[in-house]
């Protein structure tokens, strides 16, 4: 058995398709490509195969990652043509590795993700008071998102959700405004992703709006994802970086 | 035509999968002045839609046609079609996202009587005048197809063109004329006029129904010269010769059928007596297993699907099964294609087959035994005994069952108290023969799932006369059962007796339902199928402001001498013996399977030559 980590991107039409629909269509595109792929055991056997995070619809990545088994080696020029090959127009693998058996999964390594984030301005506001008001939202020790966890279906027990509160300034690495053209702002975030602890860049910009009061379009704030990270200090390092790093 | 941008919509919407249209093995053609274009519109939302076989069929032939682009349209979910009519969004076809009202054809298929209201809503949406008669040179041909046009009559009105029968044949033939006329000085009415002499072809603006005072039909008679009386409807000859797509389309979102579907054969030669598919489907027509290995090795590599199914009325009464399954597992097992095999009857189970097929991918078992005793198992003709039951279901827990559904009906004529008892009766052996099982063999966790839904009366099937039980009869029986079926390991599911109701009217309706669908659909009526949108209170206030009894065609015994709406139609099957077929239930009596004993239903004087 070998496995092959690969990085992809999700763009155009393909933002909206869900996460559950992309392992699907990875499922009958590897058996479309005839790529010797492992299954699971059991009674309904599945491709071995593994992402690093979900993200969510209408959100475009040039920074997806997914791990898979395959039974025998095939060169990665050649895996990669022909996935690509069978691939919708929006999806398409960047960069192929293999990897060794003993490597921590996708979703066990990822800490941080890069994103560009497009926000509209409902006022105007000079581009100075934009980043004071950023500033001081940085500054703020604590930011708290309130988060419905949502029990698992049970017919016996009670349906109350748990609330949960969170901190999410914990979770914000940075934020920098890289341009500003009339009402249209661009930021980038680089925000925690993973079992650790994980942010969305629509929660932030609701934060911002909410605690800096800034006349901010909700409906039309765009985000796309550029990479994954782990932080290994002083080094942010990508799934890729850290395939090779411990090869 | 100009392109609708619906990129800032589809990040407001749930699933906007539903509407990009570029999935795997969709078809994009370029488009110019001269293409006709065909919006293939299904009444639902694209889960449903997506689902069903007939559209990938059509879609993919019609494609194969020069000078012809066909696309597919599906009810847009409520939460879409809001967002649409706020940004001024007329109905589009997914391909190419513009709008239908300039296409040449909107086609609907009918699936059940409940969408009705969709498709009006959709051409609502489309801007399309509902009314035949409201449309005129500029508007788009409306067809309709599909099983729900062997009684038509409900929507006729609405209707350009009726479909009857298999489309392969006729639907090109009809656009073949279309094209003559289009090139042309083109005049609707001459190409109708035209177009209803095609066999199959049904144009219902030209005929005409008279009413008796007791609101029956009085006659009803062609108003124009060299056309038909009866309508008879198309049935393809040899299923091996026709067109059958290698491709099929394969949606982003997981929708309600997620896999190959191979049809291995048509028609059904049990003669069930509620059933409508086994009568209008006549005769029995195979497809040869090299036929079908050449189009599941085509289907599968086109599409990567990890599942086929074998679609069929009564797949195991396929002459060649057991030797098509087995190329199929020997061929796809190690790619971890799994093969399932819907509408299996219980009594020629075949374990063995069932078995092998588990070795790839489990699936789930229901059984339909309809009625609950052996003589309501007679009057419907379901020639199932209770021992094949029990054969079946004993076999399926040594093999490592514990999850096995039962379907039964309602409602189903001469039914009587002692008959509802027989479905608790059966149900409860099946919970005592899993306990029977040795524990080594058995899987865990048994799970019995009874479920029933009322009998709908449908046209051209023996019961086409019988009433539907009243609303308050299905509910205490309803309410019977669950009472009866309390016991640990037993979940019971039954349908709304409302929308079964609402059915009935339809299934059996006439021309004189028009004005109530119009009225429904502005009182926004749609999505009657579904549950939270079903609103019955609203239907029974739209048929009394029409002045209708719905119970009319709902709960009326007919004679046999009552002109019947669907009476114009010819699908083969003779009214004298559908007659006598009612005439044996009362007494239980069954008919053979045609396979072995000819029932004489007419199918072979007319249709095909000889013996089926």
């Amino acid at each position: 058995m070998y496995r092959i980590r690969s990085k992809f991107y999700k763009k155009d039409d393909m933002i909206f398709i869900s996460h559950l629909d992309l392992v699907r269509l990875f499922e009958r595109a590897f058996r479309r490509a005839r790529i010797p792929i492992a299954y699971t055991q059991g009674f309904n056997p599945h491709p071995i195969m593994a992402f690093a995070t979900a993200l969510g619809i209408g959100i475009s990545s040039e920074g997806e990652y997914i791990d898979i088994e395959v039974t025998e080696k095939i060169e990665l020029k050649e895996f990669m043509d022909r996935l690509n090959n069978v691939l919708p127009k929006g999806l398409e693998v960047i960069n192929s590795q293999y990897i060794s058996k003993d490597q921590d999964s996708l979703m066990a390594i990822i800490q941080f993700s890069s994103y560009a984030v497009k926000i509209i301005l409902t006022e105007k506001i000079d581009l100075e008071e934009l980043k004071d008001k950023l500033n001081s939202f940085l500054d703020l020790k604590e930011i708290i998102e309130i988060k419905e966890k949502k029990k698992k279906k049970s017919y016996k027990k009670s349906y109350k959700n748990q609330v949960q509160e969170i901190n999410i300034r914990d979770h914000i690495k940075h934020i920098n405004i890289v341009k500003k053209e009339d009402n249209q702002v661009l930021l980038d975030m680089l925000l925690a992703t993973g079992s650790s602890g994980n942010l969305k860049p629509e929660t932030v910009v609701k934060k911002l709006q909410e605690k800096m009061e800034l006349p901010i379009e909700l409906d039309k704030t765009r985000v796309h994802r550029i990479e994954l990270f782990k932080e290994i200090e002083p080094h942010f390092l990508t799934p890729l970086d850290i395939a090779t790093l411990y090869r | 035509m100009k392109k609708i941008e619906i990129q800032d919509v589809l990040y407001k919407v749930e699933k906007p999968a539903r509407y990009l249209g570029n999935e795997l093995n969709s078809i994009h053609k370029e488009v110019d002045g001269k293409m006709i274009r065909y919006a293939f519109c299904f009444p639902d939302i694209y889960e449903v839609g997506m689902s069903h076989l007939g559209m990938q069929i059509l879609y993919h032939l019609l494609n194969t046609l020069d000078g012809v682009s066909c696309e597919r349209v599906f009810a847009p979910a409520v939460d879409m079609e809001e967002e649409m009519k706020k940004n001024n969004i007329p109905l589009f076809a997914l391909e190419s996202r513009e709008p239908i009202e300039n296409f040449d054809f909107v086609g609907f298929t009918l699936q059940y009587e409940l969408s009705y209201t969709n498709i009006l809503n959709m051409l609502n949406l489309a801007n399309i005048p509902i009314y035949s008669k409201d449309r005129d040179e500029n508007n788009p041909i409306v067809i309709f197809g599909g099983p729900c046009a062997y009684n038509p009559e409900p929507i006729a009105d609405f209707a350009d063109i009726i479909i009857l029968g298999e489309a392969e044949e006729v639907q090109i033939e009809v656009l073949d004329l279309y094209k003559k006329y289009k090139e042309k000085n083109y005049s609707k009415s001459n190409f109708l006029k035209e177009a209803a002499k095609i066999t199959g072809v049904y144009v219902p603006s030209f005929y005409e129904v008279k009413y008796s005072n007791d609101g029956t039909i009085a006659s009803f008679q062609p108003r124009i010269d060299e056309i038909p009386t009866k309508i008879k409807k198309r049935i393809i000859q040899d299923l091996n010769e026709t067109y059958y797509p290698d491709k099929m389309i394969v949606p982003y979102l997981n929708v309600v059928h997620d896999r190959v579907a191979l049809e291995i054969f048509r028609g059904c030669t049990r003669g069930c007596r509620f059933c409508q598919a086994g009568m209008i489907y006549r005769p029995v027509r195979e497809r040869s297993v090299e036929t079908l290995s050449n189009l599941a090795e085509g289907l599968l590599t086109s599409t990567g699907y990890e599942e086929i199914s074998l679609a069929s009325l009564s797949t195991s009464d396929y002459s060649n099964l057991h030797d098509f399954v087995k190329h199929l597992i020997d061929k796809y097992s190690e790619d971890r294609v799994g093969i399932s095999l819907p509408s299996l009857r219980l009594d020629n189970f075949s374990l063995e087959l069932i078995k092998e097929i588990q070795k790839v991918r489990k699936t789930g078992l229901t059984f339909a035994p309809e009625a609950g005793s052996q003589r309501l198992r007679d009057v419907i003709n379901k020639g199932l005994t209770e021992e094949d039951l029990t054969e079946a279901t004993k076999k399926a827990f040594e093999s490592g069952w514990s999850s096995v559904k039962l379907y039964f009906m309602l409602g189903l004529p001469t039914e009587s108290e002692e008959d509802l008892i027989g479905i608790k009766d059966l149900a409860y052996k099946v919970v005592d023969l899993y306990y029977e099982t040795p524990k080594e063999q058995r899987g865990k966790g048994l799970n019995v799932t009874v479920s029933t839904s009322t009998f709908v009366p449908k046209a051209f099937t023996p019961f086409q006369w019988e009433p539907q039980i009243t609303l308050e009869e299905i509910e205490d029986k309803q309410q019977l059962l669950k009472k009866q079926l309390n016991r640990k390991n037993i979940t019971y599911s039954y349908h709304d007796a409302e929308t079964s109701f609402l059915e009935a009217v339809f299934a059996r309706g006439d021309r004189k339902l028009s004005k109530v669908l119009e009225l429904a659909i502005e009182e926004g009526c749609k999505f009657d199928g579904w549950n939270e949108h079903f609103n019955f209170q609203k239907w029974k206030e739209i048929f009394e402001k029409v002045g209708m009894n719905p119970e009319f065609y709902v709960n009326r015994k007919r004679e046999y001498e009552e002109i019947l709406p669907w009476d114009h139609i010819d699908v083969g099957v003779t009214k004298k013996f559908l007659i006598k077929e009612n005439e044996k239930a009362k007494t239980a009596k069954l008919t053979e399977d045609c396979r072995i004993n000819c029932s004489g239903c007419g199918m072979n004087q007319g249709f095909i030559g000889g013996i089926c």
